[in-house]
C-alpha cells in the first residue's frame, strides 16, 4: 500500500473514481488554494495515480490607450470622418491625431496625397484589427496588429486539467482514511494526549537534505593531532618553544658550522636581536673549533660567540630537542614537538617561508642505531605507510645519518624527513652521556600525500568550502555516493 | 647539494660494471637519483662528500661499494722540484696555498666541462662560495717556475679570462662578470692575492678570476694547481680531491714545494676505533674482522687489531672524516641500511601532552562547539596588514626580518585577527554565513605566546552576536572578565569592548570598522573578537616541559 499523505488522498476523493476536474473546483472543495491543488496533483503524478495535463491559453487585454479607440475608433478612423473631400495636407496636420493616422490612412489605402492634397478614396471597411480592438477576447486576426500598436497586452495562462488514472481509482476503491493530519507535534498535543487521535503527516524522507555544515578544527590540524598522539602514545612528552631563538641554540648548539651555506642570509631569517649565550657557551666553542673532549677534530677556524647571540626564526625544531636535553641530560629523555619553522623560501606550490615540523628524540643508556630504525618504522607504519625503507642520508648535526623512505602508489618511494643520532659534538659539551635518537619530519610534504593537495598554500590560505567539506573522519566522500 | 653528471659510459668503463646494476646500487650508498638520460644520469650527492663531485671519485666509491676494488686507493707523488713562495703580506688577506703538478692529462671537450662542474662543486661545498678556498687549474707549459703567490697592488694588470685586453686588479672587480660577482671577497683589502711565475707573468688573481695566458684547452697535458684560501685544511682538501680525481683518470701527480713544504702528500690519516663502541652504537654484531672488511669496501685501509680495535687508515680526499662516529656510518652503509632489522628499544616512559597544546585544543573544542570553521594562516605577514588596514598604530614589538624575500611577509605576527580577516578575503564568493577562527603563536619582541581570534562574517553580524562568542569562550576558560569601552580603531565606535581580565586588556571584540571592511575587499558587516590566552588562568608559560 502506497504511504499517501492526507492532501493527496482528500484530492483523490475530491476527483473520485474515473473524474476529472480543474484545481480551482477542487480546491474550492477542499476548502485549499490551488497552489496547493497542483503540487499534490505533482505527487499524485508521480506516483502513477493521477495525471495533469496543462493547456496554455492567451488571453489578451487592451490597454487604456486601446480602451480608448475602442470608444471612439483607431486615429486614422478619426482623422478621416473628419474630411470632406479633399482637404489639404497642411491644414489636416494641425489636427492632434494628424502624426499617428496620416501615415496608417495612407498605409491602408483610404486616403491619397498629391501635391499637398490629401483626398479620400472612399474605399474604407472595418479592418481586422478594428474587429479585435472591438472584441479583444477573441484574439482575432488583427491582434498581432494590435500587440504591435502597443494597443493591446497579452497574457499566457497555464490550465491545468487533473484526472484521476485506472490506478488511482483502484487505489480509491480500496478505501481512504481521511483522518485529519497535522504537520507539527505541538506541547499542547503532547501533554493532552490529543496525540493519539491525530495522524502526524509523513514525510518523504527520500528528498535530499538541507545542507548544513559543522564548526570544525582544520583538516591539517588534524593531521597533526594524529601525529600528536600516536607519539604521546608511545610514550613521549610532547615540548613547546619560542620561534624567535638565538643562533646558538638554533645552530651552533647543533655543531653547525658557522660559515655553514644555511646559516647564510640567503636561507634563514635573521633577526636585528641578541640573546646573551648560556654558560656553559664556551664548551660548544671549543668543540667547534677542535673537537673538545671528543674523538672529532672540529671544524677548525674561528667561533664568534657575537655571531651565536644573533636571533633567527627558528629554521627548525631541533632547537627545542637540544635546549631540552641540556636541561635534562639525565636518561630517559622521550620528547617530541610540533612547530612551524621558517626557510627563506620563495613561495611557490611545493616551497613556503614557514611550515610545520615534527621532532623526536629519544635519549637513554643503550639505545642505537637500530632503535631509531625501530620507531621511525613504528611512527610511519602508524601513520598509515604500510611499506618503510631507510637509506643512508646526511644531516650536520647526525652520525650516522637515515633517510626514511616510504611507499606511495603512484608516486614509489617518497623520502619523508630525516633522522640520525645527534653528534657526539652535539651532545658532549651538554654533558649528555648516552645517545640520543633525533628525527625530524616536514609535515606539510606528509599533508599533501595523505590529503592528495597540490599545492601548499591550501594549508595556510584555505578555501572555505574546502574546510566545511573534508570530513572529521575517514576519506572524503562525495554527497549522494 | 651538488648535481653531478655521471656519463654512463665512462662510468662504466671506470667501475667495470654496467648502467643498470650501478643505478641499482647507488640510492643505497647515499645518493639521490635526479633523472636518467640516453647517456648519462645525473645523480645529487651529499653536502659532506665533496670527493664525489667527479665521475672518478663516484667509480672509485662504487668499485668498493660492489666489491669490485676495496681497500685504501693509493696514490703515487713525485717531486716536481718546483717550488711556490707565499708573500707574508697575504697573512690577514688570504694566507693559505695549496697546490700540486699534474702530468700526462688527456682532455676532451667533455672532460673539461666536467673539470669545470668538480671545480664549481667544490666552490660551493668546500670553498663556502670561493671565500674559504678558491681552485685554479693552469696550463703549466707556457708558465716558468718558480711561482709566487703575492699581496699584489690592485693597479697591477693582466688579460684575465675570456678577454683580450690587460685590465687592472680593480678594473677586474668592476668590470669582469667573475670580478662583480666576487668582488665582496677582497674588495677591502689595500692589496689584493695575485699568483705569477718567475717572469713575473700573471696565472691568476684567486679568488677571482685566471688569466687567459695559462687558459686550459684538449691540448693541454701538464697542469698545475692552485688552492688558495682562509683555511688551510679546507684549502688541501680541494688539492687531495682534484688530484686523486685526475689520478683515478691516469694522470701522474707531482708534488710542489711551498715554502719547504712538500705539497700534497695524498697520504692517508690513522684511527684506532672501538669494536664495542661502532657495534653499540650500531646495534648490530660485528666482529673487528667485520667491522674491517666493510670499511675497506668503503675505500678505507683497516685491519682490525687486538680484541677491540680497528686500525683505520683515512683516504687523503674523505674531508668528512671528523670523528670515530662518522666511520661507524659508513660500517653501516657498508652494512647495508636494508639489511639492519628494526627494534623498539626497551626504554619506558609514559607520554603527556604540553600544557599550551591542551589550552589550544580546549579553545579549539570551544570555538568550533560554537559553530565555528578553524584556519591556519600563515605566522609571516606585514605592517599593512597588521596595523595600516587595521587603522591601528604600529605595535612596538613587532619583529622586522631583516631580509625578507617579499613584500608580503616582513613581520611576523603580533595578532591573528588581521590575518584572518584576510582569509575571509579569500572566502568572499563562498556561501554565508562564515565563523572562523584560528588558535596559535604571535610573537612580541622576541616572546612567542598564543592568542585566539574568531569571525562572523554575514548580513547581520554584530557586536551581540560576538559578544555572546566571548562570553561562552570565557566562561568554558574558567576566565571571569569585565568589558569597557574601547577605543580599537579596527572596531565601530561605540560598537566595541574591551574584555579586561583582573583589570588588564586581554582582548578585544565589536563590530569591524567600515573601513577596514573596505581595506580587505569586505563587503558585508564582520563581527570579531581576539583574546590574548595568556589571561587564562593557570597559562603554562613558555617552559618547555610541564
Amino acid at each position: 500500500m502506497m504511504d499517501l499523505t492526507l492532501n493527496e488522498k482528500r484530492l483523490l476523493s475530491v476527483l473520485g473514481s474515473g473524474g476529472r476536474s480543474s484545481p480551482e473546483e477542487c480546491a474550492s472543495r477542499l476548502g485549499t488554494t490551488v497552489d496547493a491543488v497542483i503540487q499534490h496533483a505533482h505527487l499524485l503524478h508521480e506516483r502513477g495515480l493521477a495525471v495533469m495535463d496543462t493547456a496554455i491559453e492567451h488571453h489578451y487585454h487592451l490597454t487604456p490607450e486601446g480602451k480608448e479607440y475602442a470608444a471612439k475608433g483607431l486615429p486614422e478612423r478619426q482623422l478621416l470622418e473628419s474630411i470632406k473631400g479633399s482637404v489639404e495636407l497642411a491644414t489636416l496636420s494641425r489636427n492632434p491625431l494628424a502624426p499617428i493616422a496620416i501615415g496608417w490612412m495612407k498605409r491602408k489605402g483610404w486616403v491619397t496625397i498629391q501635391k499637398g492634397m490629401v483626398t479620400p478614396t472612399g474605399k474604407a471597411p472595418r479592418g481586422e484589427d478594428e474587429e479585435a480592438l472591438l472584441h479583444p477576447e477573441q484574439g482575432g486576426p488583427g491582434m498581432p496588429q494590435l500587440l504591435k500598436r502597443g494597443l493591446a497586452t497579452e497574457e499566457m495562462v497555464t490550465t491545468y486539467t487533473i484526472a484521476i488514472t485506472r490506478e488511482g481509482t483502484t487505489y480509491l476503491s480500496g478505501g481512504v482514511d481521511l483522518t485529519e493530519e497535522v504537520g507539527t507535534l505541538t506541547r499542547d498535543l503532547i501533554v493532552s494526549g490529543r496525540w493519539r487521535e491525530v495522524k502526524l503527516r509523513r514525510y518523504r524522507v527520500e528528498t535530499l537534505p538541507r545542507r548544513v555544515f559543522t564548526g570544525k578544527s582544520h583538516p591539517y590540524h588534524r593531521l597533526l593531532d594524529e601525529m600528536r598522539q600516536i607519539l604521546l602514545h608511545m610514550g613521549f612528552t610532547e615540548i613547546y618553544g619560542d620561534i624567535v631563538q638565538s643562533s646558538y641554540w638554533n645552530f651552533d648548539a647543533l655543531f653547525q658550522p658557522q660559515d655553514h651555506p644555511a646559516r647564510e642570509m640567503q636561507d634563514t631569517f635573521y633577526l636585528d636581536r641578541f640573546q646573551p649565550l648560556p654558560s656553559g657557551w664556551e664548551k660548544v666553542q671549543e668543540t667547534h673549533i677542535c673537537g673538545g673532549t671528543t674523538s672529532s677534530t672540529g671544524w677548525g677556524g674561528t667561533w664568534s660567540p657575537r655571531k651565536a647571540e644573533q636571533c633567527v626564526l627558528r629554521t627548525h625544531t631541533t632547537c627545542h630537542s637540544i635546549q631540552h636535553l641540556a636541561r635534562h641530560p639525565d636518561p630517559p629523555v622521550k620528547v617530541f614537538t610540533i612547530g612551524r619553522v621558517y626557510r627563506r623560501e620563495a613561495i611557490d606550490p611545493t616551497h613556503l617561508p614557514e611550515f610545520e615540523q615534527l621532532e623526536g628524540i629519544v635519549m637513554d643508556e643503550g639505545v642505537n642505531f637500530r632503535h631509531l630504525l625501530g620507531f621511525l618504522k613504528e611512527f610511519y607504519e602508524r601513520m598509515g605507510f604500510a611499506n618503510v625503507r631507510f637509506r643512508p642520508g646526511y644531516f650536520p648535526y647526525t652520525e650516522p645519518s637515515v633517510e626514511p623512505e616510504v611507499w606511495v602508489k603512484g608516486l614509489g618511494w617518497v623520502e619523508l624527513g630525516g633522522a640520525g643520532i645527534f653528534r657526539e659534538e652535539v651532545t658532549e659539551p651538554f654533558g649528555i652521556r648516552h645517545p640520543v635518537l633525533a628525527w625530524g619530519l616536514g609535515v606539510s610534504r606528509l599533508a599533501m600525500l595523505k590529503m592528495g593537495l597540490h599545492d601548499l598554500r591550501q594549508l595556510y590560505r584555505s578555501d572555505v568550502d574546502w574546510v566545511r567539506e573534508v570530513p572529521v573522519y575517514g576519506s572524503p566522500r562525495k554527497g549522494g555516493d | 647539494m651538488p648535481v653531478i653528471t655521471l656519463p654512463y659510459r665512462y662510468l662504466e668503463e671506470l667501475v667495470g660494471s654496467d648502467r643498470a646494476t650501478i643505478l641499482a646500487r647507488l640510492p643505497m650508498f647515499g645518493a639521490d637519483i635526479e633523472r636518467t638520460e640516453n647517456d648519462h644520469a645525473d645523480v645529487e650527492f651529499f653536502a659532506n662528500r665533496p670527493d664525489l663531485y667527479s665521475t672518478e671519485g663516484v667509480a672509485r666509491a662504487l668499485r668498493g661499494f660492489m666489491g669490485i676494488e676495496t681497500g685504501l686507493p693509493t696514490y703515487p707523488v713525485k717531486r716536481s722540484g718546483i717550488t711556490f713562495t707565499v708573500d707574508p703580506g697575504l697573512k690577514n688577506i688570504r694566507p693559505y696555498l695549496g697546490s700540486a703538478v699534474i702530468r700526462n692529462v688527456s682532455l676532451d671537450e667533455e672532460s673539461i666541462v666536467s673539470l669545470m662542474g668538480l671545480q664549481e662543486a667544490l666552490h660551493w661545498a668546500v670553498g663556502r662560495g670561493r671565500g674559504k678556498v678558491a681552485i685554479g687549474i693552469h696550463n703549466l707549459d707556457p708558465i716558468i717556475p718558480p711561482f709566487h703567490y703575492l699581496a699584489a697592488d690592485p693597479s697591477r694588470s693582466f688579460i684575465p679570462l675570456d678577454f683580450t685586453r690587460p685590465m687592472t686588479l680593480r678594473e677586474i672587480l668592476e668590470e669582469h662578470p667573475k670580478g662583480r660577482e666576487y668582488a665582496h671577497l677582497v674588495k677591502d683589502f689595500p692589496r689584493y692575492p695575485l699568483i705569477v711565475d718567475a717572469h713575473n707573468q700573471v696565472l691568476s688573481f684567486p679568488p677571482i678570476i685566471n688569466g687567459e695566458l695559462t687558459r686550459v684547452t684538449t691540448a693541454t697535458r701538464n697542469l698545475l694547481l692552485d688552492t688558495t684560501g682562509t683555511d688551510l685544511r679546507a684549502v688541501m682538501t680541494a688539492v687531495n680531491i682534484i688530484c686523486t680525481a685526475f689520478a683515478e683518470a691516469g694522470a701522474t701527480i707531482e708534488s710542489v714545494t711551498i715554502d719547504d713544504v712538500e705539497v700534497p702528500s695524498l697520504a692517508p690519516s690513522t684511527r684506532r676505533i672501538s669494536t664495542a663502541a661502532c657495534t653499540n652504537l650500531l646495534g648490530l654484531s660485528l666482529t673487528g674482522e667485520e667491522i674491517a672488511s666493510h670499511l675497506r669496501s668503503m675505500r678505507y685501509g683497516a685491519t682490525a687489531s687486538g680484541t677491540d680495535e680497528v686500525v683505520v687508515q683515512i683516504p687523503c680526499y674523505r674531508a668528512d672524516i671528523m670523528h670515530d662516529w662518522d666511520i661507524y656510518e659508513d660500517v653501516a652503509i657498508a652494512y647495508g641500511y636494508e639489511r639492519i632489522v628494526p627494534a623498539l628499544p626497551p626504554t619506558s616512559t609514559i607520554g603527556s601532552e604540553h600544557p599550551v597544546s591542551r589550552l589550544l585544543n580546549a579553545v579549539r573544542s570551544i570555538m568550533t562547539g560554537l559553530g565555528s570553521l578553524e584556519m591556519m594562516p600563515f605566522t609571516l605577514t606585514n605592517e599593512r596588514v597588521l596595523f595600516t588596514s587595521l587603522q591601528r598604530e604600529r605595535d612596538p614589538g613587532v619583529l622586522p626580518l631583516m631580509h625578507p624575500i617579499s613584500e608580503e611577509h616582513t613581520v611576523v605576527r603580533t595578532a591573528i585577527l588581521p590575518l584572518l580577516l584576510e582569509e575571509l578575503t579569500l572566502n568572499v564568493h563562498r556561501a554565508l554565513p562564515q565563523r572562523l577562527f584560528a588558535v596559535g603563536d604571535v610573537v612580541e619582541e622576541c616572546v612567542t605566546h598564543q592568542t585566539v581570534a574568531a569571525v562572523s562574517m554575514h548580513s547581520e553580524a554584530n557586536f551581540s552576536e560576538l559578544y555572546a562568542t566571548m562570553d561562552a569562550l570565557c566562561r568554558d576558560l574558567s576566565l571571569s572578565y569585565q568589558v569597557a569601552v574601547s577605543e580599537d580603531p579596527a572596531f565601530i565606535e561605540g560598537r566595541r569592548g574591551d574584555i579586561l581580565v583582573n583589570g588588564k586588556r586581554a582582548g578585544v571584540f565589536g563590530e569591524i570598522h567600515p573601513s577596514v571592511l573596505l581595506a580587505f575587499g569586505l563587503e558585508q558587516p564582520v563581527a570579531a573578537l581576539e583574546l590574548d590566552l595568556r589571561a587564562v588562568p593557570g597559562y603554562p608559560g613558555r617552559q618547555d616541559t610541564p
